[in-house]
């Protein structure tokens, strides 16, 4: 087992990469809390948006606006999915609502494949100027997107719960989470409502995508299939409980760091999310999320 | 709000909590196997684009005429068939290779082609597929009759097929990736392949006094074939060498680089062989986290070899990334060879998608190869006996594209390029840091092959 000083580094970096998973679980949970889709195509918005970003930021496009396009393709090929797709599906099983997103990944990730090709061996990067700055904990070297990314996690946690609880909105979506019918029957606009958290989660993957898309790689494979760590965290919190869903993200990203300097397990790293999500699932009473997630209703 | 839920939306959250959880457990295997077959390819051919779109200002001097022996004369006899398979999926396509080697045809057909013969080259891909792999093999000699094989690329073709080809008695040239690509008696490539492309890198680093050497590479099998070279070079030398895979993609660089550095120390180095993007990530994840000087140097095996990557990570590896390269640097080399082969891909490699770069090189080298070897036929009989007789009669041929001269020949294993160069970035190229140098006999492979084949001289510039 290596020193305790040399797991310090991969604190930082875990901590980061699980507040991003974070951010992408908790907009994954109040999609479904709000609509009872399981969005699959977090991850391919979130690298359209970032791939597009990267076009525009060859052609001499300001790096903010840069970003604000990322942010705007996830969320407006988000939105279009859910208001095109959305009304159809709204009364079919979760399954085949799930489904359905498969195949908008499929298509989005082909399309990235044909447009931004690396047939011959391209390799491409977004680097955020806040990569140039940061600080030193000990030798440990910290830089401002990893900070960012922890704090958007953070952040988008608490100001997500809080909508919830609070805004006239959040109590909609909380209403369609229990009965869609029941809460349309009492006069919600719940085409507008679904269509508020469509958006809402393609904002998020937007976010998200522009995050991974420096912290991990710009790389339409890579960020696509990231996805899967944040869906262990949302299969840990059971769809339901942002809370938990925030929590599971940290630990995953931390676990999963952590055991890289280990030389045994070092290769075994990346079953973290899976290993957690099953042992999870198998073990958590599932009362006690529900009990949770009713509290935090 | 008291969130009470309906027992039909309770089992449909179960069912969908298992649904995901299938579909992340499927994803995964699915992102696992596409990328483990984009770093495997990619380590392991050295097919990297060291490309850029800037082509020299003297290639459009040069008339793409030359190509053939009748110039402005096209070839209207019996089209000759070859045939390629190259591998073709999400995040790895190798059909640049056999698309510049069809290029290279294509300008050939135009003017003169094989004794008025034009050359056919049919191209399948394929996705990993062993079995989908021996169909395409099947195919191109069943039905589209072909009577050779050239620009084939993929990860797994030269394993699945060799026997195959062995036995009907053809002869590949090809760009190598799979171990049996070099160590069977019916391939020869133009590249060196992950192997001693690494070893190229690792002895660099050597040459450099590191007392530390940290190989990475994809977690992909073959990894210990791979492996065996770097381990006997830095044994050799009396340097401790710790061997890394990591699996791809990469979705923790930080970690990676974190852990490469550690290994190393500061006097060592790292060595990685990884696909471009992957390398990518791994370097700005220690450019970000201030780690490129923590160690001597870095190094890389070819698929480093691409401007794309020497653009994107900065001046602050100028001169401390070193990567090996397998054929001559397109940017800094005015040959009229080198200026063919950039008129050529103007003029007729609009399917070439990389440009300029490693890939497109080598298909170009196939190529030239392929026609010396028909011209050589004087029969004028292009049969699968003649061709293969042919390819395999190929000796010491300068395809101006490689430091050595290229020899087929009927050996037990073959390495033709066994020389290569060391370049590192400098403003956004990559330039030479070090001129054609022998890979080390201390590999067995490289010394098995040049106990049978012997040393083949330096190529002299064409």
């Amino acid at each position: 087992m290596p020193p305790w000083v040399d797991f310090q580094p991969f604190i930082v970096s875990g901590l980061a990469l699980g507040g991003v998973y974070a951010l992408s679980g908790v907009g994954l949970v109040v999609l479904y809390r709000a609509t009872g889709v399981l969005y699959l195509a977090f991850g391919a918005v979130g690298a359209l948006g970032a791939l597009t970003a990267w076009s525009l930021g060859r052609v001499g496009a300001p790096g903010w606006v840069t970003w604000l396009v990322c942010i705007a393709v996830a969320a407006l090929v988000t939105l279009g999915y859910g208001a095109l797709f959305g009304p159809a599906l709204s009364k079919r099983d979760p399954l085949i609502k799930a489904v359905a997103t498969i195949g908008l990944t499929l298509i989005l990730y082909g399309a990235m494949d044909l447009l931004w090709t690396t047939s011959g061996g391209q390799a491409r990067s977004l680097a955020l100027p806040t990569d140039n700055g940061g600080f030193s904990i000990g030798q440990v070297q910290v830089t401002w997107t990893q900070v960012i990314a922890l704090a958007a996690g953070v952040v988008i946690t608490v100001g997500t719960g809080a909508f919830l609880r609070f805004s006239k909105l959040g109590t909609a979506m909380r209403a369609m989470a229990n009965d869609r019918e029941i809460t349309a029957t009492l006069g919600v606009p719940v085409r507008k409502v679904e269509a508020a958290a469509w958006l809402g989660c393609g904002v998020l993957a937007g976010v998200a995508g522009l995050l991974l898309a420096d912290l991990v790689a710009l790389d339409a494979t890579t960020l696509t299939f990231l996805v899967i760590s944040s869906l262990a965290a949302v299969l840990i919190a059971r769809l339901r409980s942002i809370t938990v869903t925030f929590v599971a993200a940290i630990v995953v990203g931390l676990l999963h760091d952590l055991l890289t300097p280990i030389t045994a397990l070092t290769n075994y790293r990346d079953m973290t999310p899976f290993v957690l999500a099953a042992v999870a699932l198998l073990v958590m009473p599932r009362s006690q999320v529900l009990a949770q997630s009713r509290e935090e209703a | 709000m008291k969130a009470h839920m309906p027992v039909s939306r309770v089992l449909s959250a179960r069912r969908t909590i298992v649904l995901a959880a299938a579909v992340a457990i499927a994803a995964a295997g699915c992102s696992s196997s596409s990328s483990s077959s984009s770093s495997s390819s990619a380590s392991s051919s050295a097919p990297a684009s060291s490309s850029s779109a800037s082509s020299s200002a003297s290639t459009s001097a040069v008339s793409t005429s030359q190509c053939g022996t009748k110039p402005g004369v096209a070839a209207t006899g019996t089209p000759i068939p070859l045939g390629a398979i190259a591998t073709n999926q999400p995040g790895t396509s190798f059909t640049d290779i056999p698309n510049m080697a069809a290029a290279y045809f294509a300008c050939v057909n135009a003017n003169g082609g094989i004794n008025g013969h034009p050359i056919k080259l049919y191209i399948e891909t394929e996705q990993t597929n062993p079995a989908q792999i021996a169909a395409d093999a099947k195919q191109l000699v069943d039905t589209d009759h072909v009577v050779g094989i050239v620009g084939n690329t993929s990860i797994i073709e030269c394993s699945v097929d060799s026997s195959y080809w062995q036995k009907l008695g053809y002869f590949i040239v090809d760009s190598g990736i799979a171990p049996e690509c070099y160590s069977t008696s019916n391939s020869a490539a133009v590249n060196m392949g992950p192997r001693y492309s690494s070893d190229g890198a690792v002895q660099y680093a050597l040459a450099q006094h590191v007392n530390k050497i940290v190989f990475d590479q994809s977690n992909v099998p073959g990894t210990g074939y791979i492996a065996a070279g770097p381990d006997a070079l830095a044994k050799a030398g009396n340097v401790p060498i710790v061997n890394l895979t990591e699996n791809v993609p990469i979705s923790d660089a930080d970690s990676v680089a974190i852990k490469e550095v550690d290994d190393a120390g500061p006097n060592g180095a790292v060595v990685l062989n990884f696909t471009p993007p992957e390398a990518l990530v791994i370097l700005q994840a220690a450019q970000k986290l201030g780690l490129e000087d923590h160690v001597k140097l870095w190094g890389c095996s070819t698929p480093c070899n691409t401007d794309f990557l020497a653009t994107s990570l900065g001046p602050k590896w100028d001169g401390k990334l070193f990567v090996n390269a397998e054929l001559l640097p397109p940017d800094v080399t005015n040959t009229a060879t080198m200026n063919l082969y950039k008129a050529i891909l103007k003029q007729y490699g609009s399917a070439v998608s990389g440009g300029i770069g490693s890939f497109s090189q080598m298909g170009f080298t196939e190529a030239e190869i392929l026609v010396h070897a028909l011209e050589s036929i004087t029969s004028g009989s292009y049969t699968v006996a003649s061709v293969n007789a042919a390819i395999k009669g190929v000796s010491d041929f300068n395809t101006g594209m490689l430091c050595q001269l290229w020899s087929y020949g009927d050996y037990s294993l073959h390495i033709p390029n066994n020389m290569d160069l060391t370049v590192t970035p400098a403003s956004g190229k990559m330039v030479t840091a070090q001129g054609c140098t022998l890979i080390s006999n201390v590999d067995p492979q490289i010394a098995a092959y040049r106990s049978a084949a012997g040393t083949a001289a330096m190529a002299p510039a064409s």
